[in-house]
């Protein structure tokens, strides 16, 4: 049987920066397939590589600034994502770097990793709330990783 | 005149910028360097429990939670005017030197590394840790992946949390350890010690081996006489969690040294109209530009800066780095900004050094770790070296305990000044009229910055904490882009 991770990441004191966090919570509330895990983390880089490993498909739900409309979802494959502002990183590497490390030291890395991105409206202010349009995206997010995870 | 930008290729918006403006004939004209503005902060804390500020500070930025944790606990100390109990100091002290093991190595080897192991004007795709694993082989790799892990579960065992410690209550910690975990502690520690013998090695090789690099350390392009910050212990050594502040100048004679509490007489704060984030400096000197001097209250506090402010390190073998430093560099204090990166290994070793006598120490298992407040004092300041510089945090709270007023002074944020001077300086020593600025170039003027260890999420009051880069060369008439080249890492 496949393993699959769900990883919620984000800040969850800055507003639309929470959402995956609120995402991975959600889903920890409700069924999930056998073989599902869910995780929340605050942080990326190389720790992505210690959460990922040993797992055959992951999902990872994040809020981004990428210039869409507030709220929009966009969909990629691990191999495509150049964004996202936690990904590529002064002080980090970024995720497609973090799993080519993986593969060359050995370590057990997921075949397939996709990232829901929600479009934020606003990830410069502290605060616990989400924006409209990014608390109603969280909802159709939710649906999304678990059509994702029920297709296997 | 021509623009030269240095964009974050981060989707965030408000992002920190490097501008660079040439002139002309060809030549440097100006150098910007601007944070955005994160909001929110002080209004987000006030009205909450004091203790939870411990939890809370440390989200305010991906890259050091370890370092507000603990600034936060001592600033919560002090609130309630409680003692910490000895036992409760010791695993904090540990937690925080195995924390620093692992951001001093990730710098090292993520951030700095492929400067100098790969070159500082290779090829980009090659110059970052994939290139540095090609280099040293899978083996070091391995290691460094490993000594993570290992440094993690230390601080998961004392902290209670891996990433967001929350072992850090008034008067102590909130759990003690077991016997077992100390022996794996011992081992963990051991580890540490080995790797920053092993890292020391390698910079010593690839760094010090290489006369190219020796140079371009020492030359005036990289160097600032400024004055120097680092916490130091009643012995003038290096400390990372506790002592006082201790201020030294150019001259290598010490201006001040005070007390974490007394911070704001010792400190005030310029502010530029094109920036968000305060240019400190020190009150005494007085602020003079952007300029460096015996004159100028411009000051560093970074791994050099600790170096140069202390009289040595307090654990054996670190202490024999620290005289082979500064025998190497020509004597104290060392100007050079690039030698940040020698000093970083150095503390490195003291940080495993001195987890590895705390881990071993007879009483770490006492199961007194810590005084239960019996009253409040309603202010309070919490000061820790964070890797990247002195993190102060400042408290005020009403008599049940709740806060009024949060004011902190981040490692980066003491820096902001001396960034932008190193950075104008290595680009009028790069850029000269009539060559073409290569990739390359814009990389070594990074590298002017990247020796202090940024963190501009902390020092904006925010995540992500990184500054991933694109450099772009724009014609400042139509603002078209000439020439573009991403730091992708």
């Amino acid at each position: 049987m496949t393993s699959t991770l769900v990883l919620g990441m984000g800040n969850p004191i800055l507003s639309d920066d929470g959402v995956g966090l609120y995402v991975a919570e959600r889903l920890q509330a409700g069924p999930m397939p056998d073989g599902v895990e869910i995780q929340q983390s605050e942080v990326a880089g190389l720790r992505l590589l210690e959460l990922v490993k040993g797992y055959d498909k992951v999902v990872i739900v994040d809020a981004l600034r990428s210039g869409r409309e507030p709220g929009d979802i966009v969909r990629y494959e691990a191999r495509e994502f150049k964004g996202g502002h936690r990904y590529g990183s002064a002080h980090s590497i970024g995720l497609h770097t973090a799993l080519e490390l993986g593969r060359q030291l050995g370590m057990p890395m997921p075949e397939d990793v996709t990232v829901f991105a929600v479009e934020a409206e606003d990830i410069e202010t502290f605060g616990e709330e989400f924006s409209p349009p990014v608390a109603a995206a969280a909802e159709r997010v939710i649906d999304l990783v678990r059509a994702e995870v029920d297709a296997g | 005149m021509k623009k030269i930008s240095v964009d974050p290729i981060t989707r965030l918006e408000g992002h920190g910028k490097i501008e660079i403006f040439v002139n002309d004939a060809g030549e440097v004209a100006n150098v910007y360097f601007q944070i955005p503005e994160l909001r929110g902060f002080e209004r987000f804390c006030v009205g909450r429990p004091v203790e939870e500020l411990a939890r809370i500070t440390p989200r305010i930025c991906g890259v050091c939670p370890e370092a507000h944790h603990m600034a936060a606990s001592k600033a919560i100390d002090a609130v309630f005017g409680v003692e910490v109990a000895p036992a409760g100091l010791r695993l904090r002290e540990l937690l925080y030197n195995a924390f620093f093991v692992t951001d001093h190595t990730t710098h090292f080897y993520i951030l700095a590394g492929p400067d100098f192991v790969i070159g500082p004007t290779a090829d980009p795709a090659e110059r970052n840790i994939l290139g540095i694993v090609h280099k040293v082989g899978l083996e070091t790799a391995s290691a460094l992946i490993n000594l993570r892990a290992e440094a993690a579960e230390l601080i998961t065992m004392i902290g209670g949390k891996q990433i967001h410690p929350v072992c850090g209550l008034p008067g102590g910690v909130s759990a003690a350890v077991t016997k077992e975990q100390q022996e794996r502690m011992v081992q963990i520690t051991t580890g540490f010690v080995e790797f920053a013998k092993f890292s020391l090695q390698l910079f010593d090789d690839v760094v010090l081996g290489n006369n190219d690099y020796v140079e371009l350390i020492k030359s005036d392009a990289f160097t600032h006489q400024t004055y120097y910050m680092g916490m130091v212990d009643e012995n003038n050594k290096v400390n990372f969690y506790d002592g006082k502040i201790r201020v030294t100048g150019p001259d290598g004679k010490e201006l001040v040294k005070f007390e974490g509490k007394d911070y704001l007489d010792v400190i005030a704060e310029h502010v530029e109209p094109y920036s968000y984030l305060v240019y400190p400096y020190l009150k005494k000197v007085g602020w003079k530009g952007f300029v460096d001097g015996n004159d100028s209250g411009v000051y560093r506090a970074s791994p050099l800066s600790r170096l140069n402010a202390s009289d040595g390190m307090a654990t054996p073998q670190a202490q024999a780095e620290y005289e082979r430093f500064y025998s190497t560099l020509g004597g104290k204090p060392v100007h050079a900004t690039l030698a940040t990166h020698w000093a970083r290994l150095v503390e490195l070793l003291y940080a495993a050094e001195r987890a590895h006598e705390l881990a071993t120490h007879p009483d770490l298992t006492d199961p007194n770790v810590r005084n239960i407040p019996t009253g409040i004092v309603g202010e309070g300041v919490g000061v820790v070296e964070a890797p990247r510089g002195t993190l102060y945090h400042h408290y005020k709270t009403d008599d049940k305990g709740m806060v009024t007023n949060v004011n902190l002074i981040v490692g980066t944020t003491n820096n902001n000044a001396a960034i932008s001077m190193s950075l104008k300086k290595a680009a009028e020593g790069l850029i000269k009229g009539g060559t073409e600025i290569s990739e390359g170039t814009l990389n070594m003027i990074e590298m002017a910055f990247r020796a202090y260890d940024p963190c501009f999420g902390c020092a904006t009051h925010t995540l992500p904490g990184d500054m991933p880069l694109e450099v772009v060369t724009k014609s400042e008439a139509t603002g078209e882009i000439i020439a573009s080249a991403k730091r992708n890492m």
